[in-house]
């Protein structure tokens, strides 16, 4: 169903300036009105210093075997630009290509990914270090690659120093090394950090990740897509529902199923539900962080009771197995609706007296204030997303940019903050809470009678979806092939952030390194994969 | 203008909330009274998250909050495994934290137990068989007791300690 696209946007017009007039033609729009053109490597060169100098950004780049006849390899680039999304395909013979990450920061985790998953080789890359396979895997193995099958591996029983992952040195008189991880004190998911301090302030932070990773993507490949909305749900726990929407919006796109409007209401409930959930537990978080348990254990209580509202809604404290390709498995009856609007009432009264306790007590605000600053040029190269993006003076909401289901209808009211610390973040979240509280209530009061899934086949093809998570924009690319699925990509907003927090860090003293942490509350679960 | 003495005199800022979790009380008055008989009044729980997708993590957190407020029952969770009684285990254990779960058990001091927590740590789960994982936690450590879910909710997670507690006294 390709669409034409009115002639002033972005990504149109890059193709047209880049590549000549004649180029429109190769264009390719996608069911997300997405603009896709396949470029020669010399091409891609040229586009990206034009792409970087027209504030385009960086929101994806992986690799799909057999994506296109002939070509071995495909390296599909996304880049958005004001609500226009450009892909640029790459179709590569001999594995190698050229490297981005110069340009394009976010692009160094997605080439060291694609080293990792398919054995290809970026020339120019500043960072050939391995990401997602850790020293404990054999050499030259690749697990993405569809030849090699998905069983278990022999991994390496001795792992020498010589094999250890080499961080950042940084030396000097003064300076030594605080490592800590991947076992954490509290009860949080594994990770590296390696602190580099010169007194108690930090001078450089390094964080190692996919210490949790499942081989999520390779997990779905050969799957029917029905069976992968449980696949989609454990990308990351706490955003069950967003991971298994984008997935399923996928499919959904790409089979072009229509799926009924008192789905996507109930959905719109789930989604922003979760989003709720999540924002409380950050918000408890950061307040145990700074050692108020006063105001940490209001939203624990308020987050339990959520839970508990979750677990009458659908059955699940977590909103799982709730949603499915075409709709939703269950309709919640009306009575239930309405006890959960009941009790939203008596929730928001709640949490603002919580939040008056928390925004009232002084020593909380000066420790909040001033910590952990993401200024705003970083939000583009880097492609920091979600509430830290708002919270540092970014405009951006998928909600708004690129609406899906209902959000056309019922849009979430941005209310960025510019100073980029954690108050700001803070602020952005508790305010985010109440928006999306008015938000259920809104669509409480539309939400039609109806059909709650389409039973339309699927087909096969290819979709991208983005969608708005608690912690910002997500990223899933589904293809199927024969009625299975043969690449799923998911990028979660947690994947974007963490490079955030490693330049929010430095210049502050590591006392306040876990409440920078949780005021970006990021899941390694969903980066790890 | 606030005052120290008037912060003294004036009545506390206090409310009750309605708990009716009748279930969660007599659940902790049994733990209790295991834990005071079995292990000197406290047991040290350190939570190992192994491969976990963090819902686990999250309801394990849960049983700390004014709900279930486990403390008062005797269980702590500690921070390092140094002092730990119970190691709980979540998630598949993946090749890249196969070094650090073993290195974690092994700086327990005996006698210890292992508890895994959800279908994943029980036996792998939707992981088992595939290159990322090793399977469940019994395939690298001696597991007590298992307690499945997609996660096991607060409740259950409490019964299965207290299933631990009653047979942990018979562990040679």
């Amino acid at each position: 169903m390709p669409q034409v696209m009115p002639e002033d946007d972005a990504a149109t017009g890059a193709v047209r300036e880049l590549f000549g007039a004649a180029a429109v033609a190769r264009i390719t729009y996608g069911c997300n009105r997405e603009c896709s053109v396949d470029v020669s490597e010399p091409e891609f060169a040229l586009a990206i210093p034009w792409l970087a100098s027209r504030k385009f950004v960086l929101i994806s780049l992986f690799c799909v075997e057999g994506f296109r006849e002939g070509a071995g390899h495909s390296l599909l680039s996304i880049f958005e630009r004001k609500g226009s999304i450009l892909i640029l395909v790459r179709n590569i013979t001999g594995k190698r290509a050229m490297s981005i990450a110069t340009v394009f920061p976010s692009a160094t985790w997605p080439e060291r990914e694609c080293r990792d998953g398919f054995g290809i080789e970026f020339d120019g890359a500043f960072d050939t270090r391995r990401l997602l396979l850790h020293e404990i895997y054999p050499a030259g193995f690749h697990p993405l690659e569809k030849l090699v099958p998905d069983t278990p591996v022999t991994t390496n029983d001795n792992v020498s120093t010589a094999d250890e992952y080499p961080f950042r040195k940084v030396s000097g008189e003064g300076v030594y090394q605080v490592p800590v991880g991947p076992v954490h004190a509290g009860i949080i998911e594994p990770g590296h950090f390696r602190f580099s301090v010169i007194g108690e302030t930090v001078f450089n932070l390094e964080i190692r990740m996919f210490y949790t990773h499942r081989g999520i993507e390779k997990l779905a490949e050969g799957k029917d897509p029905r069976d992968c909305t449980k696949i989609a749900e454990a990308v990351s726990g706490d955003e069950s529902v967003a991971n298994a929407a984008a997935f399923c919006m996928a499919v959904e796109r790409l089979s072009e199923i229509t799926v009924p409007d008192r789905a996507w209401y109930l959905r719109t409930i789930l989604c922003e539900s979760e989003r709720i959930c999540s924002h409380l537990g950050d918000l408890g978080g950061m307040l145990t962080d700074v050692a108020f348990p006063l105001g940490a254990s209001q939203f624990a209580v308020l987050r339990e009771e959520m839970f508990r509202e979750n677990e009458k809604l659908t059955g699940s404290r977590f909103l799982r197995g709730q949603l499915c390709i075409g709709g939703v498995n269950r309709d919640i009856p009306a009575d239930a609706l309405a006890g959960f609007r009941a009790f939203l009432v008596q929730f928001r009264k709640q949490y603002k007296v919580g939040l008056s306790i928390v925004l009232s007590t002084p020593s909380v605000i000066d420790r909040f204030s001033q910590t952990g600053i993401i200024r705003k040029p970083l939000l583009r190269p880097l492609n920091i997303t979600g509430p830290a993006a708002r919270a540092s003076g970014g405009g951006v909401d998928v909600r708004v940019n690129h609406p899906y289901g209902i959000y056309d209808r019922f849009a979430p009211k941005p209310q960025p903050l510019k100073d980029g610390d954690v108050l700001a973040r803070f602020t952005v979240k508790a305010a985010e809470i109440m928006d999306s509280l008015d938000l259920i209530n809104e669509v409480l009061g539309a939400i039609p009678d109806g059909a709650t899934r389409s039973d339309e086949p699927i087909r096969d093809g290819y979709a991208l979806a983005l969608l708005e998570s608690a912690r910002g924009q997500n990223l899933c690319w589904v293809r199927v092939q024969d009625g299975k699925i043969s690449r799923y990509k998911v990028r979660t907003a947690s994947y974007c952030n963490w490079l955030a927090i490693e330049h929010a860090v430095p210049g502050n003293i590591i006392a306040d390194f876990p409440v920078i942490n949780k005021s970006l509350n990021l899941s390694y679960a969903g980066t790890d994969l | 203008m606030v005052n120290a003495f008037s912060c003294l005199l004036k009545k506390k800022v206090t409310e009750t909330r309605p708990l009716p979790d009748e279930e969660t009380e007599r659940l902790g008055r049994e733990i209790k009274r295991e834990i005071d008989a079995r292990f000197g009044r406290s047991l040290a729980i350190r939570e190992l998250d192994a491969g976990s997708d963090n819902a686990a993590e999250i309801e394990i957190n849960n049983l700390s909050n004014a709900f279930y407020d486990v403390e008062r029952f005797g269980i702590t969770f500690v921070a390092s495994p140094r002092h730990a009684d119970v190691l709980i285990v979540t998630g598949a254990v993946t090749h890249n934290m196969e070094i650090a779960v073993k290195k974690t058990y092994d700086a327990m001091p005996s006698p210890k137990f292992v508890v895994a927590i959800g279908d994943d740590a029980c036996d792998g789960g939707i992981y088992k068989g595939t290159y990322a994982v090793l399977g469940g936690a019994d395939k690298i450590l001696p597991v007590d007791l298992k307690i499945p879910g997609n996660p096991p909710t607060p409740t259950q997670i409490l019964n299965g300690l207290l299933a631990l507690m009653r047979t942990a006294g018979k562990k040679p």
